[in-house]
């Protein structure tokens, strides 16, 4: 039952999807179509397992007091904080109590994670987090200047939510996609001590066709740099790409037939 | 904490309110929120500078950086889906009462099978079943469960890429490969003579258009044989194989070269965020 | 106040307008069969022209051909394009068929989203009616915009006036709004039940009705796919079994100058129950799935099928010993695929190989993850890996862990993970896109032995230029079958490599065939053409 089960559902479902690319009708498409909204559902579900893996691993990095075991409050901040901003909105452009709410939960979850991981004296920080727990349940309360929305968007328009992503996701999500350039520089150093003949090959390939942007080869040696490289990327590109596609292909329909067939059950685990 | 280590977060503290406080008077004339607007664009440029930091070694203000990066993305993914995915899509699909509760215009129908009306909303309770099985996971004992939302996912993508792949990576591939060797439209082959006695070297000739047919058919086939697993890669055989690596390797260096120029204007971009809208040295 | 007075407006006029029906002036073509004295010669009609359900699809469109009109490019040569015309039936007494489902689809959507614009307004109204009267905040900070007249007239804005337009906007909006979703489900039954009339009033061709535009075809052209849409409530709708009727006009430059075809008809659009156009895809499953099956069953047998050593792939255990020597963790990345991607599948049965092997030697193991149900399906494979091992009290729950669902808060934390853990392998297999090289370079810095994995070309470059050893496209799908050490998973690799001998056989048949021009060469190359 525990293994049997998966492993004929995985056989139907792969059986089903090769049989509906055969059949244009209406009604092949309107199971298709279901299937890939269901998938994308259950994915949806499925962060909630991450959110909880990611939770799990902060705190047990505190517990165990890892090296550097307090930067994981800070990934619990960002977590619990982002949360917070995306269910709930303030009305106007009043401050109110707001930010003071917000610091209030977030303390609360760190003292009781740190009354968790404490072995003695887990009092104090329990303590704590009751107090701040109740610091923020009288604001919540008490202050309407701003609310929770559980079942509309205005969470997602929060300035808060907006503020998060604007200036703390995007520059540094921008920054490390810009620390390519720098790696692409040291990568670069690293095939110029080419070691072997492919190696040579590989470098020289790359020095033509980056020497295409430098301007400092007058007109007809940069012309015919510009054809070399042009060729380089359209003839052999071409061809070797060719044969990596076929290949991967084929490494892709026959993994996928023995997934179907139940040949390959390594990602299924074996318990 | 060494002393070090104190000194350079005072500076880096000091350094923040001053860029604050001078951010906030520069944006004085044009926001009435710019004490809260200085701050963001502060707070943006110190991760932005924390981030690089990590060029000259691992340290705190990047492992800041990288854990809130870590938390707010995480939580950033589960706010959005539960809200355009679950509460914007599937729920005003399961029952017009959950639409009503949310404020979502109802999303019903049904297939008309003739015989009665199969409703959509099944359709979308099955998915919604399945997801909680997954989060049997976390159940010691229900774990097994969560395998049957996965064999699902698995099938179908399978069948999916089996069909799908075979057509574009293999078939439509191999169709490609049929290339004229000799000449053709608009230079038919008219033999050897002509060939040697017209010889066009230029980029569109027939000389160039033809060797490239020639490179492509040995390219495709010595890389092929490259990626044979159930041969000894000797004689006439490895030889292939060699060629066959050696177009690879050019090939990989021609994409690698191309990729360098593009990553460079990345770098540029963030260039520009720090000193034009931080510190509003260009314009 | 604007907003008020619009809001209620507009209230009353989308409520009116769902509600009562529009009567349109029935549509007359534009067919200018009175013209006089046309200055260029009227051109000669398409002949030949056939309607037929369009083949190999799921229904719903129709395909037209006809031959040229001799006036088309020879001849007088005036004619300037098609225009290809269907019968839309009239459909309810007064009203001019499809045009009157179209208005129907489009009040049915205006009142859907004025639903829920009107509830958002309402609580907006009720709350603002509220703090009002309760004084829980001024009058100032309503923050109403108030444009000022032109004619620099005073206008007075006074508490009592907004209270008063506040409760009205309520008590409008709380009567009408109940009204709306009635008002929708009505016009949804009656569009409903239009569309079931549909095929009937196809049949009263030709009384009644009109000939509607429902396409244009170059000059050149000689054939038209009148394709409809399957759902009713989105665009142009064909019915399918519903009784069509087409015409193609020839126009010249001059609009007005045109000359009609024949009708034909009635045509019936269906969906197939197979598509034709994908039998070279069907072949290729029939044939490769039977390479497979057999090549899989002699290895069950215990046949004992060669493959030639990967570099890589020996490293991998290589590298574990190291890791054991140097007490130091292994990283092993599997990418940003979702369980889905074959190459996340390939991935799987990889790290089961390792974290056997780690399990042996008691070393570490660290698997961080993109995606969530990569993490699930992560920890079984490892879990039953260490069961395999026979230790599995050695297994910890948080071997496997999730980061983040973003591109590059993941590279950061996998970038730390690296300089801080200092594993002394990392393993890179499955999906990668930008970050390969952040990673990759990275891990080199940090002086790790790197082993990689990828079928993206566009990031093998980087790792073979950061990475000790890189296993190129198809080779991770070797290596997985390799080091699952199970002799039916290479039964596959030799199905795979005789489906590369076809390539390369018919590869020189197929150039042979294109070369020379022989009569076979064309069915041949014919073979691999795939359709639809």
């Amino acid at each position: 039952m525990k293994r049997q089960v998966p492993l004929v559902l995985v056989l139907l479902f792969g059986l089903f999807m090769i049989f509906q690319y055969f059949v244009p009708h209406e009604s092949s498409e309107w199971v298709y179509e279901f299937l890939l909204d269901w998938i994308y559902i259950i994915g949806i579900f499925a962060l909630a397992l991450g959110i909880w893996s990611l939770y799990v691993v902060s705190v047990d990095k505190v517990k165990t007091r890892k090296h550097d075991w307090g930067y994981s409050y800070v990934t619990l901040a960002g977590l619990f904080g982002m949360i917070l901003f995306g269910f709930t909105a303030r009305h106007g452009d009043e401050w109110g109590w707001y930010l003071i709410f917000v610091a209030c939960v977030l303390l609360t979850v760190i003292m009781s994670v740190q009354a968790m991981a404490a072995r003695i004296n887990k009092g104090l920080p329990l303590g704590l987090a009751g107090l701040f727990l109740l610091g923020a349940v009288l604001i919540a309360v008490f202050d309407d200047t701003w609310s929770f929305y559980f079942y509309t968007q205005e969470g997602l328009q929060s300035t808060m939510f907006r503020a998060f992503f604007d200036y703390i996701m995007m520059p540094i999500l921008a920054t490390i996609f810009s620390l390519l350039a720098f790696f692409i520089a040291s990568a670069a150093y690293r095939a110029f001590r080419a070691r072997n003949l492919l190696a040579s090959l590989l470098l020289i390939a790359a020095l033509i066709v980056m020497m295409r942007f430098f301007p400092y080869f007058g007109e007809n040696v940069g012309e015919f740099i510009a054809r070399v490289s042009s060729w380089l990327m359209n003839v052999p590109n071409l061809a070797a790409q060719r044969a990596i596609i076929i290949g991967v292909g084929l490494g892709i329909v026959a993994t996928a037939l023995k997934v179907i067939l139940g040949i390959e059950r390594g990602y299924m685990g074996k318990g | 904490m060494s002393r070090t280590a104190v000194i350079v977060f005072a500076g880096v503290v000091a350094l923040f309110v001053v860029s604050w406080m001078v951010k906030a008077m520069v944006l004085a004339d044009v926001s009435e929120t710019n004490i809260v607007d200085a701050f963001m664009v502060t707070v943006a440029a110190f991760l932005t500078l924390a981030i690089y930091s990590f060029l000259y070694k691992d340290n705190p203000y990047y492992k800041f950086a990288e854990h809130l990066f870590v938390g707010v993305s995480a939580a950033f993914w589960m706010v959005q889906g539960f809200w355009t995915t679950i509460v914007g899509n599937l729920l005003p699909r399961l029952s017009e009462g959950l639409a009503t509760w949310f404020q979502q215009p109802y999303q019903g129908g049904g297939y008309d099978l003739g015989v009665f009306v199969f409703p959509y909303s099944i359709m979308y309770w099955i998915p919604v079943i399945l997801g909680s099985l997954l989060l049997m996971r976390l159940s010691p004992q229900g774990g097994w469960l969560s395998r049957w939302p996965l064999a699902l996912i698995v099938g179908t993508t399978a069948g999916l890429n089996f069909v799908r792949y075979l057509r574009s990576d293999f078939i439509v591939q191999v169709a490609a490969t049929f290339v004229p060797l000799f000449g053709r439209d608009p230079h038919p082959w008219q033999g050897f003579g002509h060939f040697f006695s017209n010889l066009d070297l230029s980029a569109s000739g027939q000389f160039v258009a033809l060797l490239s047919n020639w490179v492509i058919f040995i390219g495709v086939f010595c890389g092929l044989i490259y990626f044979f697993f159930s041969k000894e890669h000797t004689g006439a055989f490895g030889k292939a194989s060699r060629v066959g690596i050696w177009i690879l390797m050019i090939t990989f260096g021609a994409s690698f070269g191309y990729t360098v120029m593009g990553r460079i204007s990345l770098l540029v971009g963030r260039l520009t965020f720090l000193f034009r809208d931080w510190l509003g040295l260009i314009s | 106040m604007r907003f008020l007075f619009g809001l209620t407006v507009i209230l009353a006029l989308l409520l009116g307008a769902s509600v009562s029906a529009q009567t349109e002036p029935p549509v007359t073509d534009s067919v200018a069969d009175s013209v006089e004295v046309p200055a260029i010669p009227p051109p000669a009609p398409v002949t030949d022209l056939k309607a037929l359900d369009t083949d190999d699809d799921h229904g719903h469109s129709v395909t037209l051909t006809w031959t040229k009109s001799v006036d088309a490019q020879t001849g007088q040569n005036t004619v300037n394009g098609h225009q290809i015309f269907r019968w839309y039936p009239a459909m309810m007494d007064s009203l001019a068929g499809v045009d009157s489902l179209k208005n129907m689809r489009q009040d049915i959507q205006r009142a859907q989203s004025a639903n829920s614009v009107f509830r958002r307004a309402l609580g907006v109204a009720e709350d603002a009616l509220e703090d009002l009267t309760s004084g829980g905040r001024g009058f100032d900070a309503l923050r109403f915009t108030v444009a000022t007249p032109q004619d620099d007239s005073t206008f007075v804005l006074d508490r009592a006036f907004v209270e008063q337009a506040l409760r009205d906007t309520v008590a409008t909006m709380t009567t009408h709004l109940p009204l709306l979703p009635d008002s929708i489900k009505g016009l949804q039954a009656s569009f409903e039940a239009a569309i079931e009339r549909l095929t009937e009033a196809h049949q009263a061709y030709p009384e009644g009705g009109s000939w509607n535009l429902v396409g244009l075809a170059a000059k050149g052209d000689t054939s038209f796919v009148n394709s409809g849409n399957k759902d009713p409530m989105s665009g142009d709708f064909i019915k399918d079994f519903t009784d069509l009727y087409y015409r193609v006009d020839v126009v010249t430059i001059d609009e007005t100058i045109r000359t009609e075809s024949a009708i034909v008809g009635p045509v019936q659009s269906e969906g197939q129950w197979f598509n034709g156009g994908r039998f070279p895809v069907f072949w290729a499953v029939i044939i490769f799935g039977f390479l497979t099956m057999y090549f899989v069953s002699r290895a069950r047998k215990g046949d004992d099928l060669y493959v030639r050593p990967l570099a890589g792939i020996e490293a991998v255990d290589d590298a574990i010993g190291r890791a054991t020597e140097m007490g130091r963790p292994i990283l092993y990345v599997l990418g940003l695929g979702t369980a889905a991607d074959v190459a996340t599948i390939a991935s799987f049965t990889v790290l089961g190989r390792v974290a056997k092997q780690v399990a042996e030697y008691q070393t570490e193991l660290i698997v961080p993850t993109y995606d969530p149900i990569v993490m699930s399906v992560a920890q079984e494979v490892v879990k039953s890996s260490y069961l395999d091992a026979g230790r599995p009290d050695d297994y910890k729950e948080n071997t496997v862990f999730f980061v983040t669902n973003l591109q590059f808060a993941y590279v950061a934390a996998v970038n730390g993970i690296m300089l801080r853990e200092l594993p002394a392998t990392n393993i890179y297999m499955g999906k990668f896109f930008a970050e390969s090289l952040l990673l990759a370079e990275t891990g080199a810095l940090a002086g790790s032995i790197q082993i990689a994995g990828t079928d993206e070309i566009a990031q093998i470059p980087f790792f073979i230029v950061a990475c000790d050893y890189t296993l190129i496209g198809e080779e991770l799908y070797a290596a997985s079958a390799y080091l699952g050490r199970e002799p039916i998973l290479l039964g596959s690799l030799k199905a795979q490599d005789w489906a590369k001998a076809a390539v390369i056989v018919l590869g020189i048949v197929g150039l042979v065939a294109a070369n020379l021009e022989w009569g076979f060469a064309k069915t041949f190359l014919e073979y691999f053409h795939v359709t639809n």
